[in-house]
């Protein structure tokens, strides 16, 4: 017998993440306790404030948390994902628009969710895959979130809140299910 | 009988004379491989090598199929532990070991004895903030330079002279291909589905400088990174871009020194308060500076007084925002637009941000201004002997 072509992977090492639980729906946001989780990229802090001013204006929620990253680029820490889910019933986060930053958004959303926060990430177009492919590396093959155009760092203040508002009924549907009891 | 590339022995660089055309009809009876009494079977060769590609292992070259045999010998270079933990990317929850890297390192087309430089590439690229940090996914696509110095570059065949990026030389390309199969193959960053390099870096996974420490008139790059002595080392990091400063007409030191200091002070790489280099001079200019009197230390600090553009420069460019920063990035911050357009930003604080290296051949004053991608760790990673 020949020797054996050895994997270069590990494969056999690569843990399969088990199945990450989703958390369970709002049938809407009246009331809801909505925290802004902010990636620091160019534009992401006003794109979110805007999401979140027609959140309240609108849908009648509270924004309860603003927290930035530190690092776009990595997930957050599990103090930061605990003290998020303490002070808010809903996240938003974002504006994925780089590989690692979109990514991180992509972890972030998926421990959140175990944690019991249904999030909304915002991620831009040219992003998809790599966002679909963290996700399930993390145990949500089926990971929903927001999409807008690329780019997003190079908009007007105009221009950012016309994106924001495009954007509004995807990240409701993200967090809200219409049947669910209140 | 004239000896085959593949049995040749490690030893110093041959001068890179005329290519000998390849005999490509050896006869079966000299085509001898160096353990088995087998004759070479080269359509299985090819064979193992497509199945390699069919898995999806192949940075798009050709690779060496490992076998335990094979990679034992790699194994067989180090103290370590074969299930030792060598590097870590936790956002995609993945991990390398030293076997792992044995096998990767056996792919890229390295000889056994190589492996020990690879352990300590790899370890001195982990020690990178943005290597951890999600830099191999990075849009930029970064590439690692990594450098290398000590006795090890003449006991191993590193080219340390002319045609320092490469290509030519086995240790030279193999051992950055080995970095980066790792990355591909044991983290699982593959081209546009983890790795959203926007165009990536020429040369990512192939640039290798071993320091031509015989015509430096300075000490090695590893002696500033912590590891003294003239032992063998490897410093890394990742790299955005490169772009060569050819300045050999001036008998004035302080013109070449105001010529790199333009490139080092370039508007495109500028996004940060400070964008790092590390300074590849070539062995003419290296000792036109130190003719001049001037240590490395020297060189750094005047360059790092005077690369950088005026704030109206940056506006002009769109840039102005690189102006709220009084210092490090994550720093205090102030109103960009409040900054007078004749400001002079400097790009560079301190000699960490401005590593200094002498490579190439003493035959033309060329030298490299390589764009660092985040920030240097300024800590070299000594190459293991076994005990």
């Amino acid at each position: 017998m020949p020797n054996a072509i050895l994997d270069p992977t590990g494969a056999t090492r690569v843990q399969r993440k088990a199945a990450a639980p989703r958390a369970a729906r709002r049938s809407s946001l009246a009331g809801a306790r909505v925290g802004l989780l902010i990636n620091t990229k160019q534009n992401a802090r006003p794109f979110l404030e805007e999401v979140g001013r027609i959140l309240v204006e609108d849908h009648g929620a509270v924004i309860t948390a603003r927290h930035t990253k530190l690092n776009f680029a990595a997930p957050e820490s599990q103090e930061v994902i605990k003290d998020l889910a303490a002070e808010a019933e809903v996240i938003v986060t974002g504006v994925g628009d780089c590989g690692s930053c979109c990514a991180a958004a992509a972890a972030d959303s998926v421990v959140l969710e175990a944690a019991g926060v249904p999030v909304a990430a915002i991620i831009t177009e040219s992003f998809r895959t790599t966002v679909e492919k963290m996700a399930e590396l993390r145990g949500a093959a089926d990971f929903k979130y927001a999409t807008t155009a690329h780019p997003v760092a190079v908009l007007t203040e105009e221009q950012v809140k016309a994106r924001a508002a495009s954007v509004i009924d995807d990240v409701i549907a993200l967090v809200t299910d219409p049947s669910a009891a209140e | 009988m004239t000896e085959t590339t593949a049995n040749a022995a490690p030893g110093p660089a041959a001068e890179p004379g005329p290519a000998v055309p390849p005999d490509t009809a050896v006869p079966q009876d000299t085509a001898m491989p160096p353990d088995t009494a087998m004759p070479l079977d080269p359509d299985m060769a090819q064979a193992a090598i497509e199945h390699c590609y069919e898995q999806g292992w192949s940075d798009g070259l050709p690779l060496v199929p490992a076998t335990q045999p094979l990679v034992d010998k790699f194994l067989a270079t180090t103290s370590r532990d074969p299930d030792e933990i060598i590097g870590t990317l936790e956002q995609v929850g993945r991990d390398c070991t030293v076997y792992l890297a044995a096998i990767n390192a056996a792919m890229a087309g390295c000889k056994p004895e190589y492996f020990p430089v690879v352990l300590a590439a790899f370890d001195a690229l982990m020690r990178e903030r943005a290597a951890r940090g999600g830099g191999f996914q990075s849009t930029s696509g970064p590439a690692p330079l990594i450098i290398v110095n000590g006795p090890v570059r003449k006991e191993l065949g590193f080219n340390t002279a002319g045609g320092a990026f490469g290509p030519g030389f086995r240790p030279n390309m193999t051992i950055p291909r080995a970095i980066g199969l790792i990355v591909r193959n044991a983290f699982g960053i593959v081209p546009h589905v983890l790795e959203q390099a926007t165009q990536g870096v020429p040369g990512r996974w192939s640039i290798c400088v071993a320091e031509n420490e015989e015509e430096s008139p300075w000490g090695p790059l590893a002696a500033d990174a912590g590891v003294p002595g003239g032992r063998s080392a490897v410093s890394c990091t990742l790299t955005r871009t490169m772009e060569f400063v050819d300045n050999r007409h001036t008998p004035n030191h302080e013109d070449v020194l105001r010529d790199l200091a333009d490139s080092i002070g370039r508007l495109g790489p500028q996004i940060f308060p400070h964008t790092p280099v590390a300074l590849v001079l070539s062995p003419e200019h290296a000792q036109m500076f130190a003719d001049a009197g001037m240590s490395k230390a020297d060189v750094q600090a005047w360059l790092i007084e005077r690369s950088g553009r005026t704030a109206g420069q940056l506006r002009r460019a769109g840039k102005g925002e690189v102006l709220r920063w009084t210092g490090a990035l994550g720093g205090p911050t102030r109103d960009a637009e409040s900054v007078p357009d004749e400001e002079f930003h400097r790009v560079l604080a301190a000699p960490q941000q401005i590593p200094i290296v002498v490579a190439g051949a003493k035959n033309a004053a060329i030298s490299m201004v390589v764009r660092i991608f985040g920030e240097w760790s300024g800590v070299a990673t000594p190459v293991a002997e076994k005990k």
